[in-house]
């Protein structure tokens, strides 16, 4: 059995639909990536998964119970932590974890095992009288994970759970996801960071409320570019980009830091035409022309703004 | 600097005019509220519900009373009483008539609820009057059979100027307006400024070169043109329903409200300095407006009657000025020599309280 | 149970570590009782007064001596023309002016009428019309004295008709001391006011603050959730109560006539149907700001006007007056009143007892169904 089954999942807000028609499995103990831009539909599709919100028409079985109208068993199977910071800030570290320890039943010696539990993940052993708002940024962070997962859920889901942390914070974070899904439970997160989508089993990306790709990032890689893509350090790269989008051959142009990322049209195209147009055709100095595979971050770009594209027309 | 101002005023304008729920509180309770308070307030007392024991029916008559029962037992008194079933019993003698006749006094007495003192008060003055004019009535019709005129040292002559009919309720809207305007305000400028405070917001203006000062005037503005539209609507309904014309200068009026916005608002401001919460600055804007500009305004108890100590106290609320100055435009249409303090005793409380704030902003950015 | 038990304690925790709420919480109400408690005074006892003596005899000085030992009449000016009458009318500087016309102790003499006249500030026509009711009495009596004093200058000896006396007593209040209707009025006033404005905060703070939506991510049951706000609020609710009658009878001394239980018990009921208003509120507003602004404009200033605190019920218009029976505050003062200052019980106030359980409830129910665990 599949931890969560979605079944064309549809919300509709006044005349905007925010998640069109959304189908996907996320199997037992993965991770699972849910990518896509701000807007959308990440979150609203979460908050029909998790319960909180009712689904203009499909379905979803999470853990095999229907979000529409086994939402209490639902909730009782899952974990869930959003972008915005929510414990209470005002609590002591330990007033936080009693409370929601009290809040899914835990009591005993079980509670006194799953609190040493938590306060160990966020790193706050000896810290538990702390008052929570005075901690820093990523330890919060950890301390929503593990106060989220207090109940030891099967399905955790994770709305932009990095959002804001920094990079260091945000592998320690992930070091925790990880050992998570190594102990069996399902881990679905929503991210914009790219580089996290690579720790994840499987990933989907949403656009404007539709799914338009799936798979893991290797296929995605390979299955939605077929094209070569051209990776060019130049030193005026507004000028060079201006330049390549006239070329017949080009298809999308995109600035990557103080790269060009090129994705052809022509296979028969090569790292000399390049070279001949840019350097000798308009004496731009070009320093290097690489043929590279491509990242998620081009698949993606790739994908929503040919889905933009359609639906434009 | 003005433009910095502007900038604030504008995004503060912007994030009104989405918060459509807001707005209609903003502008659409007031009317209501005095709509229906105008016409609820007042403490004219009419229809005084009575019980007598005795067929004479003289009292009676009169259309401040409304006779509700005829007892005929001195336990029935205190039910009456007690129940509120009626506010005043009136016990008529069995000897009455006979006492009378042979040209003896006689005592009528009537039991009075005091559990409200100033309704006892006006009622015990309407029964006194009613039965003097009854005697009196009884003495004339018995000179006249011998010919002779009643003698009356004194003649009270009263005259009620710029309220002949003594009704309480144009009294009472000025207080009424002052009360739902000095709200609107404090609370609408306390929360919109902690608000920022709450969500962070403020660190991002704490850290652009706007000054304290600038941030506030910007938050200002915008509050005060609401309230000045607020102060239009309310006037206009006060005309509309309760036929108040404005008596006095116009110009006047306006300056009034004007001073007076800007001592509500700096109220305002000085409370969102020392609150971190909504919730705080909500209880602190409660204490500070919604009840001392309902009692310690002199809106429905007499200032001068209070001990010193709480007319001291009565400063706290600038509902206090705008009030005074409210009755003598609105009521006796009168000049300005007749509220000019009070305008400078809103200036002070203004620059008082932003001068508070100021200090305390500051102190709290040094932290 | 467990669940239920572990939300009252987080709710208290966040009020003890909320120090500045704390304050304004516990402190707010006793020092507004106190200092309202003084305020809140509509006896007439200072009233300014002007006197144009225009016959300045030892008639007019002995008539306007009784003026100053009555103790209600302060008079601030002593003035020689009408034009000065008519400035200090208008710029509300006296209340009322005397005028004492020329042959005054003449007219008296000769057994003439004198007329009195008496023009009044009149915008503050409750207060107008009670110094007028003093004036009448100063009046009477000295017209009483003079015709007695005629009486027996002609030896006269019986009176010349039969005349009616009134005797007025005062029950429950024999002063008539407006300080002991307006406390426990303010009393009711103030816990309204305490409640309602914590507890329509309560659920509309945690939505904004994100944990809401944590919160109906758990398996934790609506009825748990709003038993989980309204009994921390409820104890808080009753310390304020415990807290402000204590000042009432301690401060104020005002001596509560009827059964304390009784009065207690109701305050209760008050209390919920209160909370019942504030959660309300609370679950139907986005953001803290609207819950405050309903809470304010919606609530509590109806409360304040339509509730008989000062404004007496019976002057209203009738379709005002039906608006009235919708106010829970109506009903506790009215129960306030009764049990302080006359010592009625239950058998004469059951009805308002009932409304007042009946109220709480339905609105609890109400509000808690109204709140529902889903998002829009």
């Amino acid at each position: 059995m599949n931890a969560i089954e979605v079944k064309n999942l549809t919300k509709v807000f006044g005349k905007f639909t925010a998640v069109d028609n959304i189908n996907f499995d996320v199997k037992q103990g993965e991770i699972f990536g849910f990518l896509g831009a701000n807007g959308a539909g990440k979150s609203t599709t979460i908050r029909m998964l998790i319960g909180i919100l009712e689904p203009t028409s499909g379905d979803a079985l999470v853990s095999g119970y229907s979000i529409k109208n086994q939402s209490d068993l639902v909730k009782k199977n899952i974990g869930y932590m959003s972008q915005k910071f929510s414990l209470y800030n005002d609590l002591t570290v330990v007033e936080n974890i009693r409370f929601f320890a009290g809040i899914y039943g835990l009591d005993g010696k079980k509670y006194e095992e799953r609190k040493n539990w938590v306060l160990k993940v966020a790193d706050l052993e000896n810290m538990e009288n702390v008052i929570t708002g005075s901690l820093p940024g990523g330890i919060k962070q950890r301390l929503a994970l593990g106060t989220a997962v207090i109940h030891e859920p099967k399905i955790v889901f994770l709305d932009e759970p990095t959002s804001g942390v920094d990079p260091i914070s945000r592998r320690n974070f992930w070091d925790l996801i990880n050992e998570l899904s190594e102990g069996g439970t399902t881990v679905l997160v929503t991210t914009h960071y790219l580089d996290e989508a690579e720790f994840c089993n499987d990933i989907i990306l949403i656009n404007a409320g539709k799914l338009i790709a799936q798979g893991n990032s290797k296929e995605l890689k390979t299955n939605y570019i077929k094209n070569p893509i051209l990776e060019i350090e130049s030193d005026r790269i507004v000028d060079s980009m201006e330049i390549l989008e006239k070329e017949k051959w080009v298809g999308e142009t995109s600035i990557f830091g103080n790269y060009i990322h090129v994705i052809l049209n022509d296979n028969t195209i090569n790292e000399g035409h390049i070279y001949d147009l840019l350097r000798d055709k308009n004496g731009i100095s070009v320093k290097r022309v690489e043929k590279i595979t491509p990242t998620l971050e081009d698949v993606f770009i790739h994908l929503i703004e040919k889905d933009s594209k359609k639906n434009v027309q | 600097m003005f433009n910095r101002i502007f900038a604030i005023a504008k995004k503060e304008m912007r994030q009104l005019k989405r918060d459509t729920r807001m707005l209609f509180i903003v502008f659409f309770f007031p009317v209501v509220l005095l709509a229906i308070f105008g016409y609820a307030i007042n403490f004219d007392v009419h229809h005084i519900k009575i019980a007598v024991y005795d067929q004479d029916r003289s009292l009676i008559s009169s259309e401040y009373f409304d006779l509700v029962t005829y007892i005929d037992n001195d336990d029935q008194i205190k039910k009456m009483l007690d129940e509120k079933i009626v506010q005043a019993v009136v016990v008529f003698p069995k000897d009455m008539s006979r006492r009378l006749l042979s040209k003896q006094e006689v005592k009528i007495q009537f039991l009075v609820d005091g559990v409200d003192g100033t309704s006892a008060n006006v009622i015990q003055n309407y029964v006194n009057a009613a039965t003097y004019s009854y005697s009196i009535q009884l003495t004339k019709e018995y000179l006249a059979v011998t010919g002779k005129n009643l003698y009356v040292p004194i003649d009270l002559q009263p005259r009620f100027w710029f309220n002949p009919d003594l009704q309480s309720t144009r009294f009472l809207i000025p207080g009424l307006m002052g009360m739902i305007l000095i709200i609107t305000a404090v609370i609408s400028i306390s929360l919109s400024i902690v608000r920022e405070k709450e969500r962070g917001t403020i660190e991002q203006i704490n850290v652009s070169p706007l000054s304290s000062i600038e941030f506030i005037l910007g938050k200002t503005i915008p509050y005060i043109v609401i309230s000045l539209i607020n102060a239009t609507i309310v006037l206009l309904a006060g005309y509309i329903l309760f036929d108040i014309v404005i008596k006095g200068n116009m110009l006047l009026l306006l300056l009034g409200t004007f001073a007076f916005l800007f001592a509500a608002l700096s109220l305002g401001v000085f409370i969102s300095t020392i609150a971190d919460s909504q919730q705080v600055a909500f209880q602190a804007a409660n204490v500070t407006s919604l009840l001392p500009s309902l009692i310690l305004s002199g809106f429905i108890f007499p200032i001068e009657s209070m001990p010193i100590a709480i007319q001291v106290l009565t400063n706290i609320t600038p509902a206090k000025f705008y009030i005074v100055i409210l009755r003598a435009i609105l009521l006796r249409g009168a000049g300005i020599s007749a509220f000019w303090d009070q305008l400078i005793y809103l200036g002070i409380f203004g620059l008082v309280f932003i001068a508070l704030a100021t200090l305390v902003d500051k102190k709290s950015k040094n932290k | 149970m467990k669940t239920i038990f572990q939300f009252i304690i987080k709710e208290l925790l966040q009020v003890k570590r909320d120090k500045k709420m704390l304050v304004v919480i516990f402190m707010a109400p006793i020092l507004q009782l106190i200092f309202l408690g003084y305020a809140a005074n509509m006896d007439v006892n200072v009233i300014h007064t002007t006197i144009y003596d225009q016959d300045k005899t030892s008639t007019s000085r002995d008539f306007i001596k009784r003026f100053e030992q009555s103790g209600y009449f302060t008079i601030d000016h002593n003035v020689s023309n009408y034009e000065e009458v008519t400035d200090l009318l208008n710029e509300g500087k006296t209340l009322v002016a005397i005028v004492i016309p020329k042959d005054f102790e003449k007219k008296i003499n000769r057994r003439e009428t004198a007329p009195l006249q008496t023009l009044f500030e009149g915008s503050d026509g409750n207060k107008a019309s009670i110094a007028l009711g003093y004036i009448q009495g100063i009046a009477t009596k000295f017209s009483q004295g003079i015709v007695a004093e005629t009486k027996d200058k002609l030896g006269m000896k019986i009176s010349l008709s039969g005349s009616l006396i009134p005797e007025v007593r005062v029950w429950y209040n024999p002063e008539m001391k407006t300080r002991n209707y307006m406390v426990p009025g303010i009393l009711g006033l103030i816990l309204m006011i305490s409640t309602i404005s914590l507890m329509s905060m309560a659920v509309v703070r945690e939505r904004e603050i994100g944990t809401l939506e944590q919160l109906i991510v758990t398996p934790i049951k609506n009825y748990q959730l709003i038993l989980g706000k309204l009994i921390p609020f409820t104890l808080i609710g009753f310390v304020v109560l415990i807290i402000v009658m204590i000042i009432m009878t301690q401060w104020f001394g005002i001596v509560v006539r009827g059964n304390r239980l009784f009065l207690l018990f109701t305050a209760l009921l008050f209390v919920l149907s209160n909370l019942g208003i504030g959660l309300f509120i609370s679950t139907v507003s986005k953001t803290q700001q609207q819950a405050m602004m309903a809470s304010v404009f919606a609530i509590m200033m109806p409360m304040i006007y339509l509730s008989g605190f000062a404004f007496p019920i019976e002057n209203m218009p009738v379709v005002v007056q039906y608006i009235t029976y919708l106010i829970p505050l109506r009903y506790f003062i009215t129960i306030l009143r009764g049990i302080v200052l006359k010592g009625i019980g239950f058998s004469s106030l059951w009805f308002e007892t009932l409304i007042l359980f009946g109220m709480g409830v339905t609105l609890l129910i109400f509000s808690s169904l109204r709140f529902s665990k889903k998002i829009e």
